[in-house]
């Protein structure tokens, strides 16, 4: 619902893929009854640059366009139909210019440049050991490319944006998003204010999954310029096919892999090259393309890795943090090369992998000791024991169908990338009635975070969870907690939580000790009551403790912080300590196909991650299956057609995610509990885990099933038959 | 994606009402369930001025068993005729048809007259309606017919159909003891979506010959088509997998399909093949002949 008098907001966007804006006429808008305002970049108070990490996306585009899509005025009116009819009648001239539509044409010499330099936007490098001496060493070596595609978020809300001005020097912008205070800052620089004169509430988000880290930051700065300029409430709601045309999709990457592994099984070198194709603007391009080339070895020890990565404009739309972020591509990529040698050596998959895994004391791909917390082989185990494998080892034929049996295992560093300071706060406030609010930055995007958070609160301070109420993200109330992404808002955001509760605890138990005329060590919080341990039938319920701190001027209320650990890496070598820990995971996939007609049907699953710790097992199974459906889709169905910039299929129609009747049977996942030391209760990020290992597994039975390899995404029906027919004629 | 406008929306009781608006009112367009036609106006930016429900008009709904046939009305919609014993017994390919159309929603609100009127290459209806012998009753104020469903597409999206005419009802023989029909489609994945070939196929048995056959495909060519060349190779023959595979080579050289999002020609083509196979053994054991 738009309160009544609300302005509405839309955005005029580019339909060329590249050329120059000679000149935007707004007069016939303008003229139009119930048009309030048509803006440019002229009209931007502040800065017009918003590029994440670097500055080539301008706000609007007033002088070159990028891809079709690109924003180059927002129009605002009285009702939707008015701004439609506004956004139709301003004319733009453009000069064509031609436009890169492939990575290789992008880096040939000659190539159009799409922004002011080269069209590398960065370069990532790792040289660990000696490739070449490590490839003398092995046995066999494979080597093979795999393109992964793009792909939509599809989340069903989509991206709203409501912002109000107050008084002439703030707006309060309430929106869908999962990165409050990012939002603040680029509302900020839009409008050239502070920090606090702007307000942002991200109440209950329908789905993230990492998209409205980019959109809602853009969306509030949208709707914040508009509703100063006007002086009105404005409201902007993009629609499907403007999500899917213009909005950022997971990036696009080619891999070539080389591998080896000597005659004992045992991983001797790799060497991997990366073409990400971030489209028409960097966005998150450097965080992305980093975190495939830190992970590139994948839960392995490899003690010779020699990786090249680049990240490379063209004039489509652009990508930006999808859920699994750079690790799910890469992954489909290594997990599909560890079945190939463990294929050519002859050693089971499985085995094949345990030889080779992450334990504590092994080093990362980028030299990191891993010192603890690694479950991988405990990961493994679990799923070769749930999965009954070694009685799976045969593909199993139903008439035109076959059945098979694929692993894929991951491993993903929680947090941020490229050693970014990370942090989180929290404030947690006791009311008079013995009753809690909790703020906290980390939003609720579906997946159940922020209650987790009080479910550590409960444990900590013994209160009931339904005392704590949850507040929405406010930026007014709580300070700046990053955004609700890389699989930090738990580990982060709880830990931030743990430490405001500590603190309210000590506060909670010297009061009651002193009501109830005792040690403090002596008292035992728990069911919203101070007991006494050793006479429970001495207690006082929080109301009374709450009326006595009070009234004590004992304090009822706490601020939280959190940082994660200092890391380091070194960007000659791409050495260092480049994430403070790792959420392990390992899936085992059955697949059926019917080889008539080349439906992939991903029938059953056993899914095992090592969390760290559990703090809410169902929650855990929720990220699990979710984001295995949603890796499934992007194996499977889901395919973003792109033709000469044109994205050809922007609808639910046509792009299809995978329904409710695609669901596979899931068996229950396999909690692996190693431990993190430097969060609240050695808890670990699970959002993104699953995401990455049900890809390769689905690759991996599909070659089990058929001895069909896979190397570009999706499996369509279409695509996988004419692979088997093509197999099958040879 | 536009904004849809303002309309008027008009609800006659009557198909006498209807037609009358119909002839009297140039920009009046019909519309039952909308699940086809508002995600149209909203493509294109369409602003229809005058839109004449038919949902209200009782005998535009439901299905009749008449003598020698079944009578189904334009309004009825998918998941009523699901719900229909007549048409789960007696008209199997129409049943199947419906079961995977769309998803729960829009079975709940499409009807089989807007499925069929909006002439997609690919409705899920048509080959079973097909098949069947479906002939529809169309009417304007003046003139009121009965057209073979095969002949009613023109083109995708384009029908027979004149400004001033509806259809008023679908009329399908009721198929005899002896015969069987089945519908099976190509999608690309479990439900929701639309078909990138879809099939129906009729037949009547006598003992181990064919006595009378129909092969109807959905989504590889600009309209749902009767493969008649087909039904000839098979019609008084015995039937046997040399026969299956004639009918099949037959529909392959027959259809026209194209390239386009959800599918290749060259896939379209071979899964014609896969889906004559399989429907004609379907239909072929629900006659009652062993396979």
């Amino acid at each position: 619902m738009i309160p009544k008098g609300t302005a509405v907001l839309k955005i005029l966007r580019s339909t060329q893929p590249h050329a120059l804006i000679k000149r935007i006429d707004a007069t016939p808008a303008l003229s139009l009854p119930g048009v309030d305002a048509v803006l440019t970049a002229k009209d931007v108070p502040g800065e017009n640059q918003i590029g994440y990490a670097l500055p080539d996306q301008p706000f609007l585009n007033n002088v070159k366009v990028h891809y079709i899509g690109d924003p180059i005025a927002i129009v605002v009116a009285r009702d939707e139909s008015t701004a439609q009819d506004a956004l139709d009648s301003i004319i733009v001239d453009y000069e064509s210019l031609p436009a890169v539509f492939d990575v290789d044409d992008a880096i040939a010499p000659g190539a159009p440049l799409i922004h002011e330099s080269e069209n590398i936007a960065v370069k990532t490098i790792i040289r660990k050991g000696d490739a070449p001496k490590g490839f003398k060493k092995a046995k066999v070596i494979v080597e093979d490319t795999y393109w992964s595609p793009y792909q939509e978020h599809m989340y069903l809300e989509p991206d709203v944006a409501y912002a109000y001005p107050e008084g002439n020097h703030k707006v309060t912008i309430i929106a869908s998003g999962q990165s409050p205070h990012l939002a603040r800052e680029k509302v900020a620089i839009v409008l050239g204010w502070r920090l606090n004169d702007i307000k942002i509430v991200i109440p209950f988000t329908g789905g993230g999954f990492g998209k409205k880290d980019d959109t809602a930051p853009l969306c509030c700065a949208y709707a914040a310029f508009a509703a100063v300029k006007t002086g009105k409430p404005v409201a902007l709601i993009y629609e499907r096919p403007e999500i899917l045309t213009a909005t950022p999709k997971r990036f696009p990457a080619r891999f070539k892999y080389k591998s080896g592994a000597d005659k004992n099984g045992k991983l001797t070198a790799i060497e991997v090259d990366i073409t990400l194709e971030v489209g028409a603007y960097s966005n998150r391009s450097p965080f992305w393309l980093w975190r495939q080339t830190a992970h590139a070895a994948g839960p392995y020890e490899v003690h010779n890795c020699w990786i090249d990565g680049r990240a490379v404009y063209t004039n489509k739309v652009y990508g930006g943090s999808f859920r699994g972020f750079g690790n799910l591509a890469l992954h489909f990529a290594v997990e599909q090369q560890m079945d190939k040698l463990a294929n050519e050596l002859g050693i089971d998959p499985i085995e094949f992998r345990l030889k080779n895994c992450l334990r504590v004391g092994s080093k990362t791909t980028c030299d990191q000791l891993l010192d603890h917390s690694v479950g991988i082989d405990k990961c493994i185990e679990g799923v070769k024991n749930a999965s009954g494998w070694v009685n799976k080892r045969k593909s199993v034929w139903n008439g035109t169908k076959v059945t098979g049996w694929g692993i894929g295992c991951g491993y993903h560093g929680n947090s941020t990338s490229r050693s970014t300071p990370d942090f989180a706060g929290a404030n947690l406030i006791m009311n008079q009635d013995g009753t809690f609010h909790y703020r906290t930055g980390i939003c609720e995007i579906g997946q159940g975070s922020p209650f987790g958070h009080v479910k550590i609160i409960a444990e900590i301070i013994g209160a009931k969870i339904d005392d704590i109420n949850i507040e929405h993200p406010d930026t007014d109330a709580v300070v700046d907690s990053h955004p609700t992404h890389a699989s930090r808002g738990l580990m982060m955001g709880g830990t931030a939580a743990a430490d405001a509760a500590i603190k309210l605890r000590e506060n909670l138990v010297k009061v009651a000790a002193s009501m109830l005329e005792c040690k403090p060590e002596e008292i035992d919080l728990r069911d919203s009551k101070a007991y006494i341990k050793k006479k429970p039938t001495q207690k006082i319920p929080f109301k009374d403790l709450a009326d006595e701190m009070y009234a004590r001027g004992i304090s009822p209320a706490f601020h939280g912080f959190y940082a994660g650990p200092k890391r380091f890496f070194d960007p000659e070598t791409g050495l260092g300590v480049n994430y403070s820990c790792y959420t392990f995971a390992a899936t085992v996939a059955e697949v059926e196909i019917d080889t008539e007609t080349g439906q992939v049907q991903l029938k059953k699953v056993w899914p095992a991650m090592d969390v760290g710790k559990a703090i809410d097992p169902l929650m855990i199974e929720g990220q699990i299956q979710g984001a295995t459906s949603q890796g499934q889709g992007f194996a499977l169905s889901e395919y973003l057609q792109v033709k000469n910039g044109v994205v050809l299929n922007p609808s639910m129609k046509d792009y299809l995610a995978p329904s409710a009747m695609d669901t596979p049977e899931y068996e229950d996942a396999i909690l692996v509990e190693e431990p993190y030391n430097y969060s609240v209760f050695g808890a670990k990020g699970v959002g993104e885990p699953a995401i990455i290992t049900i890809v390769p597994a689905i690759c991996n039975a599909i070659y089990h099933a058929t001895g069909i390899r896979t190397h570009e995404l999706p499996i369509t029906p279409d695509r996988f038959y004419k692979l088997y027919k093509e197999a099958n004629q040879q | 994606m536009k904004p849809l406008g303002g309309f008027d929306l008009i609800r006659p009781r009557t198909i006498a009402g209807v037609l009358e608006i119909m002839s009297s009112l140039e920009t009046a367009q019909v519309i039952a369930g909308g699940t086809d036609m508002i995600p149209v106006f909203r493509d294109i930016g369409c602003k229809p001025e005058h839109l004449i429900e038919l949902t209200t008009v009782q005998e535009l709904n439901g299905i009749f068993e008449e003598k020698e046939n079944i009578l189904i009305g334009p309004t009825t919609t998918h998941t009523q005729l699901l719900e229909s014993n007549i048409v789960k017994e007696k008209l199997s390919a129409l049943w199947e048809g419906c079961s995977v159309l769309g998803s729960v929603q829009i079975r709940n609100r499409g009807t089989i007259g807007g499925n069929i009127c909006n002439a997609s290459p690919a409705a899920d209806t048509a080959p079973g309606l097909i098949v069947h012998g479906t002939e529809l009753h169309i009417g304007s104020l003046r003139e009121i017919k009965w057209v073979p469903i095969e002949n009613f597409f023109v083109g995708p999206k384009i029908t027979i159909l004149n400004p001033n005419e509806i259809v008023i009802g679908f009329r399908i023989p009721i198929p005899p003891e002896n015969s069987g029909s089945a519908f099976q489609r190509i999608g690309r994945r479990n439900g929701f979506c639309l078909s990138i070939v879809n099939c129906a196929t009729y037949l009547e048995r006598d003992g181990q010959k064919v006595n009378e056959s129909r092969i109807a495909l959905g989504s590889v060519g600009p309209t749902p088509m009767r493969i008649v060349d087909a039904e000839k190779v098979i019609k008084g023959k015995k039937f046997d997998e040399k026969m299956i595979a004639e009918a099949a080579a037959i529909c392959m050289e027959t259809i026209k399909p194209i390239d386009d999002i959800r599918g290749s020609a060259d896939y379209r083509k071979d899964m014609t093949a896969v889906l004559v196979k399989r429907t004609l053994s379907t239909a072929w054991r629900r006659t009652g002949g062993a396979f």
